[in-house]
C-alpha cells in the first residue's frame, strides 16, 4: 500500500479512536475516560457511571461504528458493481423501502414502536428484492441501466406510499419527520440485536467481492472474456449492499448521503480505485465520520440533540466539494 | 486452433449470423471484413464465447467451446473489445493486471509470476512508459494499446480483436497494426475485425469476408479482395493496389454501381468455405 493510502487509513483510524473516546465520555453526564476504561475492563464499581457507559454509551458507539462502516461499504459495492459514481443505497430502492417500513410502524402502529427496526429492515429488503427481480428478469437481465431504472421506479413507489401515510396520519407526522432526518438512538442493544446478522452477511460478502469487483472495471465484455461472471458479481454486490443499507436504515433512519459520499472521499484522498483499499478504507472512514458526527451533534448544543443526518450533510458537503475541486 | 462452423446467432428475433465460418491458426493473422451490419462483430464474439449460438459450433483445439466456459476458455483466447469502458481512477498497470484474472481464484493474491506477466504484457504492447498514468488521461491509441496489453497479460495462445482501430487516427492505427502483426509472427493466432480493406490486405495472412450473416469468401487477401467481390459485397467500384510495400484502395467514390446485384456464389479465384 502506498504512503498516501496508508496515511488515509491511519488518519481515519485516529479520528475513529478520538471520536470513540469522545462518544464514550461526553454527553449529558460527563464520564471521565479513566472511568470509561474501568467500566469496559470490568474494574469499575457498580453505579450510575458504569451503567451509563455500558447500557447507553457503548451500544451507541458500536452502533455508529457499524452503521457508518455499513453505509460506506454499501456505497462502494454499488458504485463498483454498477460502474456508476452516482450509485448509493437510495438507488436500489432500499432506502425508500426502509423509510416506508419505519413510517408505517411510527404512524399506523405507534404502540408497537419496538418493531420499528424490524419494519424498516423488512421493507428495505422487500424493496431491494423487488428491484433485483425486475432488473434480473428478461433478456437483458442484470444490465446496469435496467437495475438503475428499476431502483428509481421502486423508490418512487415507496416514496409515494410514505407520503400517503404522512397525509393520512398528519397529526402524528412529528415523529416521522424526526426519524427521516436520521440519527442514532440511546435505546441500548435492541436495534442491533435485530440487525446484526444482516450486517455480518453484508460485510463478509463485501470482503469476498473486493477483488472480483476490480475485474469489472473495464466493462462486462472484458470481464466475461477473462472468465469472470459480471452478472453474478453484480447480483452478489447489490444483495450485500441491500442487506447493509436496510440494516443501517433500521437503526439510524435515512443517512443515504454517507453511502454516496464516503467512497468518493476515500478514492480522492487515497488516489486509487482499487477495491481492496477503497472497501476497507470506506468502512473505516464511514465509522469515523458517523461516530464523530453523532458525538458532535449531541454535544455542541447539549442538552439539545441535533439530528445527525442534516448535521452531517451540512458539515460534509463543503468538505466534499473542496475535495472535488482539488481533484485532478 | 479455432474453428467456427455454420454459426447461427439470433439477437432480438433477428438472425444476425446465418451460417458463418471462421478459422484461425497459430502464427497467422486473420482479418474479418464485411459491410456494416454484416455480422462481423457477432461472429468474433461468438468465436470468443461471448455470444451464444443458435446452432453451429465453435471449437478450440477440437474441443466444443460450450463445454469450455469461464477461466478455462479464458486461458485459450483473449478478446479486445471495440471500445472498452474507461473507468475513473484506474491506472494502466492496474488495468493490465486485470488480465491475470483467469490465472487467479476470486480471493487469490497475484504472485511474482503474475506481476512478471503483467510487466511483459505492458512492454510488448508498448505501454510501460505510462504504466502509472490513469486510463482517463490516455489518448485513443494509447487506450487501445492498453487493451491489447490486458489481453496479452492473459497469456492465451489466441487473440481476438473487434475493430480495435475503428476510432484511431492513421499513426495510431499503424502502431496497432504493427503490434498485432508482430504478435502473429511471435506465434499467436490473431483474429481481427476491421473495416479498412487496405489495412486488412496489408497485415493479414487471410481475409474472411462476411456479408448478410454468412462467410462468403476466405483466403489470401490478394485473391479474395478482387474488384468483382468489392462490387458484389460493398456495391462500389474499387480495387486494391499494392506497390512498394504500400497498400491502397482505389475507389470510384461517385461511380454508379447497381445496389441490388446478387451475391456471387463462387467468384473466380476465391476459396469459398465448405463446412463439410
Amino acid at each position: 500500500m502506498a504512503l498516501r493510502q496508508t496515511s488515509v487509513v491511519v488518519l481515519a483510524a485516529l479520528i475513529a479512536l478520538a471520536a470513540a473516546a469522545a462518544s464514550l465520555t461526553l454527553g449529558a453526564v460527563h464520564v471521565p475516560l479513566q472511568d470509561v476504561l474501568d467500566a469496559l475492563t470490568g474494574r469499575a464499581d457498580a453505579g450510575p457511571l458504569k451503567e451509563i457507559v455500558l447500557a447507553l454509551r457503548v451500544p451507541r458507539t458500536v452502533e455508529a461504528i457499524v452503521v457508518g462502516a455499513a453505509l460506506g461499504v454499501a456505497g462502494v459495492l454499488l458504485q463498483g458493481a454498477l460502474g456508476n459514481p452516482l450509485a448509493s443505497p437510495d438507488i436500489v430502492g432500499v432506502t425508500g423501502g426502509a423509510g416506508f417500513g419505519a413510517i408505517l410502524v411510527l404512524l399506523a402502529f405507534p404502540g408497537a414502536i419496538a418493531l420499528l427496526p424490524v419494519g424498516a429492515l423488512a421493507f428495505g429488503l422487500l424493496a431491494g428484492a423487488l428491484v433485483l427481480t425486475i432488473a434480473w428478469s428478461g433478456p437483458s437481465g442484470g444490465a446496469t441501466g435496467r437495475l438503475i431504472l428499476a431502483g428509481i421506479a421502486v423508490s418512487a413507489l415507496f416514496g409515494a406510499a410514505t407520503t400517503s401515510l404522512m397525509v393520512a396520519y398528519s397529526d402524528r407526522v412529528q415523529s416521522a419527520v424526526l426519524w427521516m432526518a436520521g440519527g442514532l438512538s440511546s435505546d441500548g442493544w435492541s436495534g442491533m440485536r435485530v440487525a446484526w446478522p444482516y450486517f455480518a452477511v453484508g460485510f463478509v460478502v463485501a470482503v469476498v467481492l473486493s477483488r472480483p469487483l476490480d475485474r469489472l472495471a473495464l466493462g462486462d465484455d472484458v470481464a466475461e472474456s477473462l472468465g469472470v461472471r459480471p452478472r453474478l458479481i453484480r447480483l452478489a454486490a447489490v444483495v450485500a449492499a441491500a442487506l447493509l443499507a436496510s440494516a443501517a436504515a433500521a437503526l439510524v433512519g435515512l443517512l443515504g448521503f454517507l453511502g454516496l459520499v464516503i467512497p468518493h472521499l476515500v478514492r480522492l484522498a487515497g488516489g486509487t480505485a482499487s477495491h481492496r483499499f477503497v472497501m476497507g478504507a470506506s468502512a473505516l472512514v464511514g465509522a469515523a465520520l458517523l461516530l464523530a458526527g453523532d458525538t458532535l451533534a449531541r454535544t455542541v448544543l447539549a442538552p439539545i440533540e441535533l439530528p445527525v443526518g442534516p448535521f452531517m450533510v451540512v458539515l460534509g458537503v463543503p468538505v466534499f466539494l473542496w475535495l472535488l475541486r482539488s481533484a485532478h | 486452433m479455432l474453428s467456427v462452423r455454420d454459426a447461427v446467432v439470433r439477437l432480438g428475433g433477428a438472425e444476425i449470423l446465418r451460417g458463418a465460418d471462421l478459422d484461425a491458426a497459430a502464427g497467422k493473422l486473420v482479418a474479418v471484413v464485411g459491410p456494416n451490419g454484416a455480422g462481423k462483430s457477432t461472429l468474433i464474439r461468438a468465436a470468443a464465447g461471448l455470444q451464444r449460438l443458435e446452432s453451429g459450433s465453435v471449437c478450440w483445439n477440437g474441443e466444443d467451446a460450450t463445454r469450455l466456459r469461464g477461466r478455462k476458455l479464458a486461458r485459450l483466447r483473449s478478446f479486445v473489445p471495440q471500445r472498452a469502458r474507461v473507468p475513473d481512477g484506474v491506472r494502466v498497470h492496474e488495468a493490465v493486471a486485470i488480465g491475470r484474472a483467469p490465472h487467479l481464484g476470486p480471493l487469490q493474491r497475484p504472485t511474482r509470476g503474475d506481476r512478471d506477466a503483467v510487466d511483459r504484457a505492458m512492454a510488448r504492447a508498448g505501454v510501460s512508459a505510462f504504466a502509472d498514468r490513469k486510463l482517463t488521461t490516455l489518448s485513443g491509441g494509447e487506450l487501445q494499446r492498453v487493451q491489447v496489453a490486458v489481453a496479452l497479460a492473459q497469456d492465451a495462445p489466441a487473440l481476438l480483436a473487434d475493430e480495435p482501430t475503428s476510432s484511431l487516427d492513421l499513426g495510431a492505427t499503424s502502431v496497432i497494426a504493427r503490434l498485432l502483426r508482430g504478435l502473429a509472427d511471435d506465434g499467436l493466432a490473431v483474429v481481427l475485425v476491421v473495416h479498412d480493406l487496405a489495412l486488412a490486405a496489408a497485415v493479414a495472412d487471410e481475409v474472411v469476408v462476411v456479408s448478410g450473416g454468412k462467410t462468403v469468401a476466405a483466403g489470401a487477401p490478394a485473391t479474395v479482395l478482387t474488384a468483382s467481390l468489392l462490387s458484389d459485397v460493398w456495391h462500389v467500384d474499387a480495387g486494391l493496389v499494392q506497390r512498394d510495400g504500400r497498400t491502397a484502395l482505389h475507389v470510384d467514390w461517385l461511380g454508379a454501381v447497381s445496389p441490388s446485384q446478387p451475391l456471387p456464389l463462387n467468384p473466380p479465384g476465391v476459396v469459398v468455405h465448405d463446412p463439410s
